[in-house]
């Protein structure tokens, strides 16, 4: 096969990546105030591992690219909070709320949005140049 | 070199005669020796194979783009960006076999109108 978009590979695991890590944000984010999972435990926010991989490309070459090692939890402690009215409180009214933090989600949104960003920019080049080189040709 | 060689090259100056590959090096030019001229037989596939092949090519590409989209419409495991690259794959692709296949009709005309 020709390759046409060199080292488009790479990237579009990256972008596949960068997707699989929006998700994970998503759902910490929906989930900042669930106090009962199906364990009956409040909700634990969750991590995206990223791993370096090598993918073989088409005519046999190694080509260096990422995946996704796994989702892990953030074993960070819930915090705790006085809220008698909530069926999930304990005996003293404290209720276990999930390890988000709206905020740090947001930044880690903006780092992953820009990181696809940057994986979609190389694309874009890829392809910028692939076209300049075949206008060499026009008169 | 004659002068012929230099405004227009054979076929096998554009490396479409070794082996698959497009654009390999160019192959070495014979020495300049009488009756270097004719151009030795082509050892690999004919230039219209190879041809032929990119064209099929081509056509896989677009084939598998058209899947990708289809499939990513129909809610299947595909993503936007990666029916987006498969599309600009085949679209590069188609361009650069627009861009032999001009290539080629140029040579052939400028040989028609040679003065001779």
């Amino acid at each position: 096969m020709i390759d046409i978009l060199s080292g488009i590979q790479s990237t579009a695991a990256a972008l596949d990546a960068e997707r699989t890590r929006l998700d994970v944000i998503s759902e910490n984010i929906a989930n900042a105030d669930t106090t009962h999972g199906p364990d009956g435990k409040p909700y634990q926010r969750q991590v995206v591992v990223f791993e370096s991989a090598l993918q073989q490309a088409m005519n046999g070459v190694q080509i260096p690219t990422l995946r996704v090692a796994g989702i892990e939890r953030d074993p960070t402690p819930s915090e705790m909070v006085y809220e008698p009215g909530n069926p999930d409180a304990d005996a003293h009214g404290m209720v276990a709320m999930p390890n988000v933090n709206v905020q740090e989600e947001m930044a880690d949104m903006i780092s992953a949005s820009r990181t696809f960003d940057a994986n979609l920019a190389v694309v874009k080049n890829a392809r910028d140049m692939a076209e300049q080189v075949l206008a060499i040709g026009k008169h | 070199m004659t002068p012929l060689a230099v405004i227009q090259p054979p076929m096998s100056a554009y490396g479409l005669t070794s082996g698959g590959s497009i654009t390999p090096s160019l192959p070495a030019m014979p020495a300049e020796q009488p009756g270097a001229l004719a151009p030795a037989q082509p050892s690999g596939d004919s230039f219209s194979t190879v041809l032929g092949k990119m064209v099929a090519e081509v056509n896989d590409k677009q084939i598998s783009a058209a899947q990708t989209v289809n499939n990513l419409q129909a809610g299947g495991n595909v993503s936007l960006h990666q029916a987006v690259i498969a599309m600009e794959e085949a679209n590069v692709s188609f361009q650069l076999m627009v861009e032999v296949r001009n290539k080629l009709l140029d040579a052939y005309q400028q040989i028609m109108q040679m003065q001779i």
